[in-house]
């Protein structure tokens, strides 16, 4: 985007409240001859302070003009407070790929079954105007007060709150809660879930969740799959505020190895049945990104731009500290003490049995599936290495062996071990990780355990 | 742009939804190419759609008064909110004239038919109220005779001209 932009004399950023798609956008165009058109848009999206990209479905008079006469005039009314603003806008370009594409796709894809249209509205691409201008029209008092929406909270105050918590976070997953925590007391987001992306096999799997049945902690999406991989490949919010569940872009959670390989390793996407709004916000550092965090609600309307620019602003500083904790390795002197004194003794009982494939490295236990990738090999190996005595790990140790073949940046330990450890927790409450310290934990075995390699 | 529209240009179907008080926006375009656009406060369907009149407020539609007056070229687009059903007319020779005591009925009679479709979409009649505020003395009336109209309920076929009916 161009950056020297002079600022409107009405920033664009006063507009946005009428770019939610409340009340319908009118663009009136001109061809090359002075005749005039009008024409309602199905979505006006916000792209940055100097430019929004309108929805090109079909080759119309508007789309036959713009390309003839680039200047349009764009009519919006603020649905609060009745106010119309023109914006005085010049056509740039069509994207037909990347982030403003596939986010205004995922949208019109919400907007159209929400009027009943699914099959009438198909993107073709994303058509980009330079505001040129944004005008304020005068408003004859009104003769009685509109309805007042109701209360939000103060966005800049919850987002300091939640950064407040992050910052105080000494482990991934006291990172992930406090980021949920934020979501769900500050507000008031019942449905959420945070996925971190493995580089190596391009999918993001469930690290936390909050507000399901169960939790889904190891489900998987791959990237570019529905709201939620689309955010990630794209690296791009996607807001869908009208949505049922027929649609393409409402879910993809399937996970499906060849059929060579062992069958039953689903872990259930935790979502709901019905969401009608939802977003998905991608977690980025160091200019990659390294997961998605995830929204959503069984009513109409719930999450608004506000909410959108708190989500990238809080999943900034989550994006940067799940880097930041799978480096850090130097041993915490912040011990559980009660982990310790939980140790109990292992009681005598029938023997837990572990079966593990060497090709994708999944483990079953009691023939159920319970985890595979490097958090399987991880787990295989801490099971093998208990055999012969040992409970006491660093990560350190984990990723300079190379039989856990973990990727040589981005390798995510962290995330992988807090992963196996609420996949124990919910699946095989006899096997466990306690953390000791940064870099360091503590598996244990609460009885006797049967292991069999499978070499398929 | 053929002259001498058809006497019954639009079907009874499509008058009596553009009568029945719905978004009315209006369109010209200055010498630059710009185009200027503003909702109308208010439309009057007379002479079985021969003849219409559009109502704007003058302190919200400068630019495009100024273009009607010199080009005379007006767009007008009549959408029913509840339903989508849209209609555009065009014309080369709309005209300009103060509004006066006498198209107060109109004005009530177009508000209350926005009041009703806005209720049907779940806004309510408020907000009806409050889009289309106006003092009398800051209203302007532009009619004309529609010479083209199109269809444009959305989906794949807007834009089809309507041809008159028998």
């Amino acid at each position: 985007m161009t950056a020297a932009l002079p600022l409107p004399a009405v920033d664009l950023g006063e507009v946005r409240p009428c770019l939610e798609g409340a009340i319908p956008a009118i663009m009136a165009t001109c061809g090359a001859d002075g005749t005039p058109n009008v024409a309602y848009i199905s979505q006006v999206y916000y792209v940055d302070e100097g430019h929004v990209s309108l929805s090109f479905q079909f080759f119309n008079k508007t789309r036959q003009n713009l390309l003839a006469n680039p200047r349009s005039t764009l009519l919006v009314l603020n649905p609060l407070n009745a106010v119309f603003y023109r914006l005085h806008l010049r056509y740039l370009r069509t994207e037909s790929s990347g982030p403003v594409f596939e986010s205004m796709k995922a949208q019109l894809a919400g907007i159209a079954s929400h009027t009943g249209m699914a099959d009438v509205f198909r993107l073709l691409g994303s058509d980009i105007h330079e505001v040129i201008e944004v005008e304020r029209l005068p408003q004859e008092p009104l003769p009685e007060a509109l309805p007042q929406p109701p209360a939000r909270p103060n966005h800049l105050s919850v987002l300091r709150r939640g950064s407040a918590r992050l910052s105080a976070a000494r482990s991934l997953g006291a990172a992930l809660d406090v980021t949920l925590d934020t979501l769900a007391q500050d507000l008031a987001v019942r449905h959420a879930m945070v996925l971190i992306l493995d580089t190596t096999t391009q999918r993001l799997y469930t690290v936390a969740s909050r507000g399901y049945e169960t939790s889904g902690v190891g489900s998987e999406i791959a990237l570019g799959d529905g709201v939620i991989g689309v955010a990630a490949r794209e690296c791009t919010p996607v807001r869908i505020m009208h949505m049922t569940s027929a649609y393409l872009y409402s879910r993809a959670m399937r996970n499906s190895l060849g059929d060579a390989q062992p069958q039953n390793t689903d872990i259930p996407y935790p979502g709901l049945p019905e969401p009608h709004s939802q977003m998905a916000v991608p977690l980025q550092s160091a200019g990659r990104v390294v997961g998605v965090l995830f929204v959503e609600s069984p009513l109409d309307m719930q999450f608004s731009f506000e909410d959108e620019d708190l989500l990238v602003a809080l999943g900034g500083q989550l994006g940067a500290a799940i880097d930041l904790m799978h480096e850090a390795e130097a041993p915490c002197t912040e011990d559980e003490p009660e982990a310790a004194a939980a140790v109990v003794p292992a009681p005598a009982g029938p023997a837990l049995h572990v079966r593990h494939y060497r090709s994708n490295d999944s483990v079953f236990i009691n023939n159920a599936y319970l985890i595979k990738g490097v958090a399987g090999a991880i787990l295989w190996k801490l099971l093998r290495d208990g055999q012969q005595g040992r409970c006491e790990f660093t990560n350190r140790e984990l990723r300079l062996d190379s039989s856990l073949r973990l990727p040589d940046v981005a390798d995510n330990l962290e995330a992988r071990l807090l992963l196996l450890h609420r996949r124990l927790a919910e699946q095989c409450p006899q096997l466990r990780i306690q953390k000791t310290g940064r870099g360091c934990f503590r598996f244990e075995a609460n009885g006797p355990v049967e292991l069999e390699d499978v070499a398929a | 742009m053929p002259t001498a529209p058809a006497p019954t240009l639009l079907s009874a179907d499509h008058l009596a939804m553009m009568d029945g008080g719905v978004s009315v926006i209006v369109s010209s375009c200055g010498t630059d190419l710009a185009p200027s656009v503003m909702r109308a406060v208010g439309s009057h369907i007379g002479d079985g759609g021969r003849r219409i009149t559009v109502f704007v407020c003058r302190s919200q539609s400068t630019q495009l008064l100024r273009d009607v007056a010199r080009s005379a070229r007006l767009a007008a687009v009549f959408s029913q909110p509840s339903t989508h059903r849209t209609v555009q007319l065009k014309t080369r020779a709309a005209r300009l004239r103060e509004a006066t005591d006498a198209d107060v009925p109109a004005l009530q009679r177009y508000l209350r038919g926005m009041e009703i479709e806005l209720t049907r979409i779940g806004f309510g009649a408020v907000y009806a109220r409050a889009m289309l505020a106006h003092r009398l003395d800051d209203v302007v009336a532009i009619e004309f005779e529609p010479e083209l109209a199109f269809d444009q309920t959305p989906g794949p076929k807007a834009g089809q001209p309507i041809v008159g009916m028998p």
